[in-house]
């Protein structure tokens, strides 16, 4: 045998247990999947569920909420992906030079990275509690009346927890890339009178291009998916004005028992995220 | 006496800088510093108005919660111990001879690391339903075993991702001199490589277990009674206890402590690596 071969062999069972694992824990559930969204699967027939085609695409397609939960999802991840990157961005320039001093501060910009978002949006609706949360009662002490979860404002309240969670991880890339500019470049700009405005619109900001796309991307595709924290403070209400993609799927399945819809509906999610990996990792491409 | 008004300026500029900084953490951690409050108070200095930040602090929620209010909670906290924990040793067990492999061999790594770190991206909804099924006819519905499998698979990208960078930086004469010495593969992994690894190890841990305590959405489809994660446990609080602030507020510091004190002490050694991660995914 040929050292090659032998190195080859010696890869693949090296690899033989993580293959085995993925095989088992993703294939059964792609392959499951797609028998699953071409049949009238439910609850209570599972076993005795027949070919029904595309019935279950058609039906999902051409459903009004469908396309109002993935637009949710999509809006819901743009916004807040911007607001992250803007809100990490005027951190980073107004916090640099603390930070760059004092390391440890940083850890406690980014504990709320560490709790859950299922927690995080218990405490929320602990806090915001139209009749003991400590933010409203404060509103009432300045005479404003806010009810943070009611239909009116709660749009604005998911949008708002969301970007104050995962703020934090748009800063610390967003500080690691400031950090890389090298202080040279700073020090010439300085030299030929550049003010600090300036600094940041001609060298910052294009020197920290490639880490602003990579985090604003990577913030989108985690909130398009948000579930955990929507779900726990409204179960995707009021009616379904916070449902996402991810909860709309949620409720077919488990309020609805249209499983074989579910599914489908997945496939479809699956399908164009597929393609915005694809559009992205050419912006990303580009971009470096 | 031209350079005074100058200094005073960016003395100004700093004194803002800091009050920012302390706004940010304070805004940041506001629901956390709540919470923490309440869960000490009594019921009478919850119900306070205007809310109270000076009292005498009290164990009676956490007494409640964990003891007393029959509330199954230290079961839930016990199942996410033991979720995260298999989940995480089982994702590294996994993924450090493939990551070896990929690193060294080349194996796998125009495939499997690309189809691996993308899994990163999906949204998770898509395996939950072919997940329970599959779990309902193995027998695994409800059960811790089958809740560290899900945490494992969550794991895996991030693990893998981290040890195939580290690995593919320590240098190859390590394994050559071994190999040498006629160490077989397993050996050079278990004297050479695992050892020198350590220090993403720690770091592929720590964020494992932390990923995996976190985990809400498979908790909540696949668990019902006995292997409810914590995660899940708390929001049970939201419905059934209503009323109760300050047994909430005690179940909720007591669900996210674990990986907020890891996270906080853990982050001088994997802050610089958790970025490398998150980018590269």
């Amino acid at each position: 045998m040929s050292y090659h071969a032998s190195k080859h062999k010696e890869g693949m069972l090296l690899l033989s247990g993580l293959c085995v694992f993925m095989a088992f824990m993703l294939g059964y559930p792609a392959v499951a999947n797609i028998w699953y969204s071409l049949s009238n699967i439910s609850f209570s027939d599972i076993h005795t569920s027949e070919f029904v085609g595309l019935v279950n695409f058609e039906n999902q397609l051409f459903s009004p909420k469908m396309w109002k939960a993935m637009g949710f999802s999509l809006q819901f991840g743009l916004i807040c992906a911007a607001l992250e990157v803007v809100l990490a961005l005027l951190l980073v320039f107004t916090l640099h030079p603390i930070l760059s001093r004092r390391p440890w501060l940083t850890a406690f910009l980014m504990l709320p990275m560490m709790v859950s978002p299922a927690l995080m949006g218990v405490m929320y609706r602990l806090m915001l509690n139209e009749f003991a949360g400590v933010v409203p009662l404060y509103f009432e002490m300045f005479g404003v009346y806010v009810n943070f979860l009611g239909p009116e404002n709660i749009y604005t309240t998911v949008i708002v927890i969301e970007v104050l969670q995962w703020t934090p991880f748009a800063l610390l890339i967003l500080l690691a890339a400031r950090q890389a500019v090298s202080p040279d470049i700073e020090e010439a700009a300085n030299m030929d009178g550049a003010k600090p405005l300036q600094l940041i619109r001609f060298i910052f900001l294009p020197a920290m291009l490639p880490a602003i796309v990579i985090v604003a991307f990577i913030r989108f595709i985690d909130s398009f998916r948000v579930f955990d924290h929507i779900f726990v403070l409204t179960g995707g209400g009021p009616g379904s004005k916070t449902t996402s993609i991810s909860i709309y799927i949620y409720k077919l399945f488990f309020n609805q028992n249209a499983i074989g819809e579910a599914v489908a509906v997945s496939l479809i999610l699956l399908f164009m995220s597929l393609i915005l990996f694809v559009m992205a990792a050419k912006l990303i491409f580009r971009s470096e | 006496m031209i350079v005074q008004p100058k200094s005073m300026l960016r003395r100004v500029g700093n004194a803002m800088r800091w009050v920012v900084l302390i706004l940010a953490v304070t805004i940041l951690n506001l629901p956390v510093i709540t919470t923490f409050l309440t869960s000490f108070k009594s019921t009478a200095d919850i119900n306070a108005f205007p809310p109270k930040w000076i009292f005498s602090p009290t164990l009676d929620h956490y007494r409640e919660v964990l003891i007393t209010g029959n509330t199954h909670y230290p079961s839930y906290i016990w199942n996410s111990v033991v979720i995260a924990t298999v989940g995480t040793l089982l994702a590294i067990a996994l993924t450090f001879p493939a990551a070896y492999a990929i690193a060294r061999h080349r194996t796998g790594s125009t495939w499997l690391l690309p189809i691996v770190s993308n899994l990163r991206a999906l949204p998770l909804i898509i395996f939950a339903i072919p997940f329970y099924f599959m779990y309902q006819s193995l027998g695994l519905l409800d059960t811790r075993i089958g809740l560290a499998l899900i945490a494992c698979v969550i794991n895996i990208p991030l693990a893998l991702l981290m040890l195939v960078g580290f690995i593919q930086d320590i240098p190859r004469d390590l394994d050559e001199a071994a190999s040498l010495d006629g160490a077989n593969v397993w050996q050079i992994l278990r004297h050479v490589i695992w050892p020198a690894s350590r220090p993403i190890l720690f770091t592929v841990a720590v964020l494992s277990f932390i990923y995996s305590w976190n985990e809400f959405l498979f908790g909540l489809i696949l668990s019902t009674k006995n292997a409810v994660p914590v995660t899940v446990g708390a929001t049970f609080f939201v419905t059934s206890y209503g009323v109760k602030w300050g047994a909430t507020a005690a179940a909720m510091i007591l669900g996210i402590l674990p990986p907020l004190l890891i996270g906080f002490f853990a982050y001088p050694y994997i802050g610089k690596s958790m970025l490398r991660g998150a980018i590269k995914g």
